[in-house]
């Protein structure tokens, strides 16, 4: 399972809330519980548009067509992550552009050509004219050494819950 | 002077899984450097052939990202705590 259904209507809810600037964020979940335990969903700040003003030259682009997790998120992800926490999906939402896994998504998913993140699925969501229209999924092929798209299964929260049940920050 | 270097998940192939490793160095600068020497594999993933920190990676001293600091001359002292995270980024094709 990807994400609960509570968790995908709160991705689309946040993507359509930050529209026109693209949206992203992580959900958490413990390693030993993916099937069902507990789940973590952490939107994060996009801080595309202050890069771009500091340096254009190195970010040309701004919010509407890029987004970089903020400073703060990357840390306290990583904070989660020592505490046993895995980053199980990373998303973010493309602006009146389509749900698809671009170039720029794939090269800033890559290490040295290795996946950044290999267990994790990348999830974009298309907002059309504020609405989110669609969203995708897509996970490393360790065997075509590519991203491929895997099919979006929302389970119910029930079914993802654990002892403490999914949970926002 | 032992300061702590948390690894994150991408670079933990370079590091034989360690999470975190203890370094003695008097700044950003030292401290990569000997990090490089001892995890060879990090040669490259971190820095350039020139020796800047690559764009897409982030070094933090204390949580301070070192650009807003004096980037890899910031000074560090026992106990501190260095971070090297790898950007979360991407976004559409350029419109």
């Amino acid at each position: 399972m990807i994400l609960t259904e509570t968790e995908l209507a709160a991705i689309r809810e946040q993507a359509e809330a930050e529209y026109p600037a693209e949206c992203c964020g992580v959900v958490l979940v413990r390693p030993d519980a993916v099937a069902g335990g507990r789940r973590r969903l952490r939107p994060c700040r996009n801080i595309q548009d202050e890069l771009h003003a500091k340096d254009p030259a190195r970010f040309p682009r701004d919010v509407r067509t890029a987004y970089y997790m903020a400073h703060e998120d990357l840390i306290e992800i990583s904070r989660q992550e020592a505490q046993g926490w895995a980053v199980h999906v990373i998303y973010h939402s493309h602006v009146d552009a389509g749900a698809y896994f671009s170039e720029t998504d794939r090269r800033n998913a890559l290490v040295d050509g290795q996946p950044a993140y290999p267990g994790a699925t990348y999830l974009v969501v298309g907002v059309a004219g504020g609405r989110a229209a669609e969203a995708r999924a897509f996970r490393w092929d360790a065997d075509r050494r590519e991203f491929v798209e895997v099919p979006l299964v929302a389970a119910s929260p029930a079914a993802a819950a654990g002892p403490n049940g999914p949970e926002t920050r | 002077m032992a300061v702590s270097v948390y690894i994150p998940t991408p670079f933990r192939r370079a590091t034989g899984n360690q999470d975190r490793v203890e370094v003695e160095a008097p700044d950003v600068k030292t401290l990569l450097d000997a990090l490089e020497r001892r995890f060879e594999g990090l040669r490259g993933l971190i820095r350039d052939e020139v020796g800047e920190v690559h764009h897409h990676v982030n070094v933090y001293v204390n949580g301070e990202e070192i650009s807003r600091l004096q980037g890899q001359a910031t000074a560090l002292k026992a106990g501190d705590e260095v971070s090297i995270i790898p950007a979360l980024a991407g976004g559409a094709a350029a419109a």
